[in-house]
C-alpha cells in the first residue's frame, strides 16, 4: 500500500528535473539547421545537405530524450493537464519531424520534386518547436510570465488590463482608502496569495496538487487534504506552514522564495479565524489591537516593507576625477564615496568651517557626483547657492549656521532630488519658505533658530502637507509631572 | 652629483610638513588594516587619503548613540504592557513556564507580579508607554520598539559583553570599535568612538565593553569622565608647555616610526596615531566636553547641571560629540537592576527613580538631534542587557520586602530611533504574561546586524582576520531586522 501511495520514484523525478535543461539542445539545433538552410553561403550543395541532415538527426535524438525526461517530470502531477497534453504531443511531433527532415536531407537531396516539400516541412518544424517551447514556458513560469511587464501603451493597445500600480516601496497591497468597507479576501488576502503562492499553485502548475488561484480551489485543498479550516487557523495547514520556522522543510513559501511578512501572515490568520469568507468586509470581522494596527497601515499606505531609497541611487553616473577629489581634500573637506563601487560623493566640511565661497567654488569639479553636502558653519554666502543649484543629484544639503538668507534659497528650486534641507541657525525668513515649497522632492526641512515665524511654518505645511518641518522644540519642560514628588507617586 | 641628490632629499623633507607626515601615517592605519585583511600578515604602508572610509552600501545612519541601561530595566514596567499579567498578580507562575529554566535568583515556584506602573497609548504610533517615562511618551512617534528581544546570558557581565562585542566571553572587539574601524572618524581631532559612563559605577563587563579586542587598539573606545577632567592626564603636567609637549611627542613618534620601519608591526602605527590624537585632543576634548557654555534653554530641555556627574549631562555631551562628527558614542547608566532587595532596587520606587534621572534627558536628546537635523543620520539605541521576569523575585525562596523582578532572557524590549529606522513602529510581541516572544523574535546578533546595516555594512562580510580565520561581530548568527528599516 505504501508503495502505491509513494508516487513516482526519486529516479524518475531526478531525470525529470533535467528536462528544462536538455530541451534547449534540440531547440538550438533546429534553429541552427534553419539558418544553415536559408543563409548558408556554402557552394557545395551536397556538403550543405549532409550537414543539415546530421544536425536534424542529432536534434531529433535529443528531442526524444527530452520527451522522455519531460514525461518523467510530468509524473509529479503538478502541471495543468490540458497544456501538458499539447506540450507533450507537439514535443513528440517535433522529434518525429526532425527525424523526417534528416532523412529527406540525406536521401532525397537529388530528387527535385521531393525536395520541394523540404522547405514547408522545415517551416512546420520551426513553428512546432516555437509553440512547444512556449507551452513549456507556460507550464514552468505561468502563462502571464512573458507579458507580466508589458509596458502600458502596448497593454492599452492590445486591450490588456493595466498592471496594478506598484504601491510605494513595493508593497503588495496598495493604499486602501476606505479600509472598513474593503472586502477582506479580495483586497487583503488574495493580493498576498497572488504574489507569494500562485507561482507554484496555479492553473498550469500545482505543487502538491494544490491550486490557490480561485476561492473554490483554495478551499478544495491539495494532495494532503484541505488547507483551510474555517475558524481554526492553527489547525489549517496553510497557516501552520506559514508559521513554521523558516528552517523547517514544510515551511511556506519554500526556501529561495520571498517569505511572507508578519503582517501578511497575521491578516491571513485573522481571515481564517473569522470564517475564511470570500465576501465579508473588514467592518464585519472583529479586529483586535494588532489587526487594527495592520489595517491602519494599509489604510495609510505605509505597509511598504522595502526601505525607501532615493531614485538617485538607481542612476549610473561617471566617476569624479581623483585629482579633483584630492585637491578638495587639501582644503580640509571630507570627500568620500557614498558607498563602495559607486561614484556618488558625500562632502562634509566638519573640519573646515573656515571655508568661504571662493574655496568652496572648487566643488564644481565634482558637482555631478555630490549627493550629500554638509557645509554647516562655513562662511558661505547666498552667492554660493547658484553653484549648489548646479549639483543635480543633491539629496541632502546642510547649511546650518551660515548666513544664507531667502535670497539664496530661490536658487535651490531646481534641485530635483533634494530630500533634506538643514537651514537651522540661518537668516532664512517666511519669504524664503515659498521657494522651499517649490522643491517637490523635499521631505524634511529644519528651520530652528531662523527668522521664520509660526505663521510661515503653518503656511508651508499647508502648501506641502507631507513635508516634515522642524521648527525647534516648542514644548515647555519640565513637564508638570516632573514636579510630582517621587515619594508620593511610589505609594 | 652627490650634492644634487642631497639637496633633492632635503627639499623633499622640507615639503613634507609634520602635518603631512602624521596625516599619512595616522590615516594609513586604515590601509594597514585593509592590507592585513587582504594579504593576511603583510602590511602595506601605502597611505590612504583620508581616515574616513567607505561603507559597502549607502548608510542612512552616519553615527550611533547607544544608551545602555546597565542592570537591565524592566520592560514590564516601561513598554511591554501586559494587562493579563495584572490580572494574575500574586498567583503562582504556571509550572510549564519555568520547568527546566534557570534563573539568577528565582528558586522554586515564584508568584507572578503585575505591572507596577500605569500604561497609556501615546502618539500616532499608539505605543504603550508607562507613566514612568512621561517625557519619552511625547516622543513616541520617533521611536521603534523591538519587543521580542532575547539573549542567552542571564548574568550582567556576560550579557553586556554579548550585547557590545557579540560574545559573552572576553576578547572580542566592541560594536563601537568595529564601527570606527569600518568608517573612521569624521572629525580629525576627536576619536571615532567615545564612551561616557554616568559615574558611580562602571558596567559589570568592565572596559571590555568598549575594548578593541583584536582590532588595532586605536579603535577602542575613549572613556570620558563627565565630571572633573574629561580625560585623565590629558592636560600638560606642570612645567610643561605646549611647545615642549609637541616636541616630545614628535620625538617619540619619530622613534616609533623607526621601529615600525624595522618591524612593520601595525600596533606601532596605532601608537603613533594615539600620540597624535592625544595631542589634538588636548584642545578639542575640553571644548567638546564643556557643557557650561550651552544656552540655558538647552539645560532646561535636558535637565542638565554643568559640573555634575550625571546621565543627563552625558546625553547632552553625546549630542555635542555627534554634532562634531564622532562616529559612535556609548553611554552607560547603572542602577537598573531591580531585584526588589532594597527600596532603590524595586520595580516601583527604584525603577521610577532611574526613569526620573534619564527620561527627560533621553527625550531631550531625541528632540535636540531632530531640531539640528541630526536625528536622520544618527541612530539612537536604548536598552539593557536582558529583560526582567514576569514573576516576582523570591530570592532564596523568600518573599522580598520590595517588588522586584529577576533577570530574564526570553523576552525584553529595546528601542531604536533615527538614522535608517522606521519611526513610530513596533516589532515583535510577547505572550500575554510577557514571558516569551511569540512573534518577531530578535536576537542580540540581529540587533547588531541591523545597526551595522544602517551604517552601510553587511554584517556577514564585515570581517577581520585573527588567529587564522576571519572574525565578525555577529559570529555566525544574525539577520538584519528588515521590517524596522525606513
Amino acid at each position: 500500500m505504501i508503495l502505491l501511495d509513494a508516487g513516482p520514484s526519486d529516479w524518475v523525478l531526478f531525470f525529470g528535473h533535467f528536462h528544462p535543461i536538455l530541451v534547449h539542445l534540440p531547440i538550438g539545433m533546429l534553429v541552427l539547421a534553419f539558418i544553415m538552410y536559408f543563409f548558408s553561403k556554402e557552394q557545395n550543395e551536397g556538403l550543405r545537405q549532409k550537414s543539415i541532415s546530421a544536425i536534424f538527426l542529432w536534434a531529433s535524438l535529443f528531442a526524444f530524450i527530452s520527451c522522455a525526461m519531460g514525461w518523467a517530470l510530468s509524473q509529479t502531477g503538478e502541471y495543468d493537464e490540458d497544456t501538458l497534453f499539447f506540450h507533450q504531443w507537439l514535443g513528440i511531433s517535433t522529434g518525429v519531424i526532425s527525424a523526417i527532415l534528416s532523412y529527406m536531407a540525406k536521401f532525397w537531396s537529388d530528387e527535385k520534386t521531393m525536395m520541394k516539400l523540404f522547405k514547408p516541412v522545415l517551416w512546420v518544424s520551426l513553428i512546432l518547436i516555437t509553440i512547444t517551447g512556449h507551452l513549456g514556458g507556460n507550464l514552468t513560469h505561468g502563462s502571464d510570465y512573458l507579458t507580466a511587464y508589458l509596458p502600458q501603451p502596448i497593454r492599452a493597445w492590445v486591450g490588456m488590463e493595466a498592471r496594478a500600480e506598484a504601491a510605494e516601496g513595493g508593497a503588495i497591497i496598495p493604499k486602501i482608502d476606505n479600509i472598513q468597507q474593503a472586502i477582506v479576501y479580495q483586497q487583503l488576502v488574495q493580493p498576498v496569495l497572488k504574489q507569494k503562492c500562485w507561482s507554484c499553485h496555479n492553473a498550469e502548475k500545482q505543487k502538491g496538487k494544490l491550486r490557490m488561484d480561485t476561492p473554490e480551489f483554495l478551499m478544495a485543498g491539495g494532495e494532503d487534504g484541505v488547507i483551510i479550516k474555517a475558524g481554526m487557523p492553527l489547525e489549517s495547514e496553510m497557516i501552520k506552514r506559514l508559521l513554521m520556522d523558516a528552517s523547517e522543510e514544510h515551511h511556506m513559501p519554500p526556501k529561495g522564495k520571498t517569505p511572507m511578512t508578519e503582517d501578511e501572515i497575521a491578516v491571513l490568520q485573522w481571515w481564517v479565524q473569522h470564517g475564511a469568507d470570500f465576501k465579508k468586509k473588514v467592518v464585519a470581522m472583529p479586529a483586535d489591537a494588532k489587526i487594527k494596527t495592520i489595517l491602519a497601515k494599509y489604510a495609510s499606505g505605509t505597509s511598504a516593507t522595502e526601505p525607501y531609497w532615493s531614485p538617485v541611487f538607481k542612476m549610473s553616473i561617471s566617476e569624479a576625477d581623483e585629482d579633483d577629489i584630492a585637491s578638495l581634500r587639501k582644503l580640509g573637506l571630507l570627500v568620500n564615496q557614498a558607498a563602495k563601487d559607486q561614484a556618488f560623493l558625500e562632502v562634509n566640511a566638519v573640519n573646515a568651517h573656515g571655508l568661504s565661497d571662493k574655496e568652496l567654488s572648487e566643488l564644481s569639479s565634482v558637482q555631478d557626483q555630490i549627493v550629500r553636502l554638509k557645509l554647516g558653519q562655513t562662511k558661505l554666502t547666498d552667492n554660493f547657492m547658484s553653484q549648489i543649484s548646479d549639483m543635480p543629484l543633491l539629496i541632502q544639503l546642510d547649511l546650518d549656521h551660515t548666513i544664507v538668507s531667502d535670497k539664496g534659497l530661490s536658487a535651490l528650486e531646481n534641485l530635483k532630488y533634494l530630500e533634506s534641507l538643514n537651514l537651522y541657525g540661518t537668516k532664512v525668513s517666511d519669504a524664503g519658505l515659498m521657494s522651499l515649497a517649490k522643491i517637490k522632492s523635499l521631505q524634511r526641512v529644519y528651520l530652528w533658530q531662523t527668522k521664520v515665524t509660526e505663521a510661515g511654518v503653518a503656511k508651508l505645511k499647508k502648501m506641502r502637507p507631507g513635508l516634515l518641518v522642524d521648527f525647534g522644540f516648542k514644548g515647555k519642560w519640565p513637564l508638570e509631572i516632573d514636579t510630582v514628588k517621587v515619594e508620593e507617586k511610589a505609594k | 652629483m652627490e650634492k644634487i641628490f642631497k639637496e633633492a632629499i632635503e627639499n623633499e623633507a622640507i615639503l613634507a610638513t609634520r602635518r603631512h607626515f602624521l596625516n599619512t601615517l595616522g590615516t594609513g592605519i586604515g590601509s594597514l588594516a585593509l592590507g592585513s585583511a587582504l594579504w593576511n600578515c603583510q602590511t602595506s604602508s601605502k597611505p590612504q587619503n583620508s581616515a574616513f572610509k567607505i561603507p559597502p552600501h549607502f548608510g542612512k545612519a552616519k553615527s550611533v548613540i547607544f544608551l545602555h541601561m546597565a542592570g537591565a530595566p524592566s520592560q514590564l514596567e516601561l513598554f511591554d504592557y501586559k494587562p493579563v499579567l495584572a490580572k494574575f498578580d500574586g498567583k503562582e507562575c504556571p509550572k510549564e513556564l519555568i520547568e527546566g529554566k534557570k534563573f539568577a535568583f528565582i528558586r522554586g515556584i515564584p508568584n507572578l507580579l503585575g505591572p507596577k506602573a500605569k500604561f497609556a497609548q501615546h502618539g500616532k504610533s499608539g505605543h504603550w508607554i508607562s507613566d514612568h517615562m512621561p517625557h519619552l511618551a511625547t516622543q513616541s512617534d520617533k521611536i521603534t520598539f523591538l519587543k521580542g528581544m532575547y539573549t542567552d546570558q542571564f548574568n550582567h557581565a556576560p550579557a553586556q559583553l554579548l550585547m557590545h562585542t557579540g560574545s559573552a566571553r572576553l576578547g572580542r572587539p566592541s560594536l563601537g570599535s568595529w564601527v570606527s574601524y569600518g568608517l573612521g572618524s569624521e572629525n580629525e581631532n576627536l576619536p571615532g568612538f567615545m564612551v561616557l559612563a554616568s559615574g558611580g559605577k562602571n558596567p559589570d563587563a568592565g572596559k571590555s565593553a568598549w575594548g578593541s579586542g583584536f582590532l588595532p587598539s586605536v579603535y577602542q573606545g575613549v572613556q570620558c569622565r563627565s565630571a572633573g577632567e574629561p580625560v585623565l592626564f590629558i592636560q600638560n603636567p606642570e612645567g610643561v608647555n605646549t611647545d615642549i609637549r609637541k616636541a616630545s611627542i614628535d620625538a617619540i613618534n619619530s622613534v616609533n616610526e623607526e621601529t615600525f620601519k624595522e618591524f612593520g608591526d601595525p600596533e606601532t602605527v596605532a601608537r603613533i596615531a594615539q600620540y597624535e590624537m592625544a595631542y589634538k585632543m588636548q584642545s578639542s576634548v575640553p571644548e567638546v566636553m564643556d557643557i557650561s557654555k550651552e544656552p540655558e534653554y538647552i539645560h532646561q530641555l535636558y535637565g542638565t547641571k554643568p559640573g555634575e556627574e550625571a546621565f543627563a549631562n552625558n546625553c547632552l555631551l553625546a549630542r555635542k560629540m555627534v554634532e562634531q562628527g564622532v562616529r559612535f558614542v556609548q553611554l552607560f547608566d547603572w542602577g537598573w537592576d531591580s531585584h526588589g532587595t532594597s527600596k532603590s532596587g524595586s520595580v516601583d520606587y527604584g525603577l521610577h527613580q532611574k526613569c526620573l534621572e534619564t527620561d527627560r534627558a533621553i527625550s531631550a536628546l531625541l528632540i535636540d538631534l531632530e531640531q539640528r537635523g541630526l536625528l536622520d543620520e544618527t541612530l539612537v539605541v536604548w536598552g539593557g542587557e536582558f529583560g526582567r521576569t514576569p514573576m516576582q523575585e523570591n530570592r532564596e525562596g523568600k518573599t522580598l520586602d520590595y517588588f522586584g523582578r529577576d533577570h530574564h532572557t526570553d523576552a525584553f524590549t529595546m528601542w531604536l530611533a533615527g538614522g535608517g529606522i522606521k519611526p513610530g513602529f513596533s516589532f515583535g510581541e510577547t505572550d500575554e504574561l510577557g514571558y516569551a516572544t511569540v512573534n518577531g523574535k530578535t536576537s542580540i546578533y540581529d540587533l547588531q546586524a541591523t545597526i551595522l546595516h544602517c551604517l552601510g555594512f553587511n554584517h556577514e562580510e564585515f570581517t577581520f582576520p585573527f588567529q587564522g580565520r576571519n572574525f565578525r561581530l555577529t559570529d555566525v548568527y544574525g539577520k538584519v531586522i528588515k521590517p524596522i528599516l525606513a
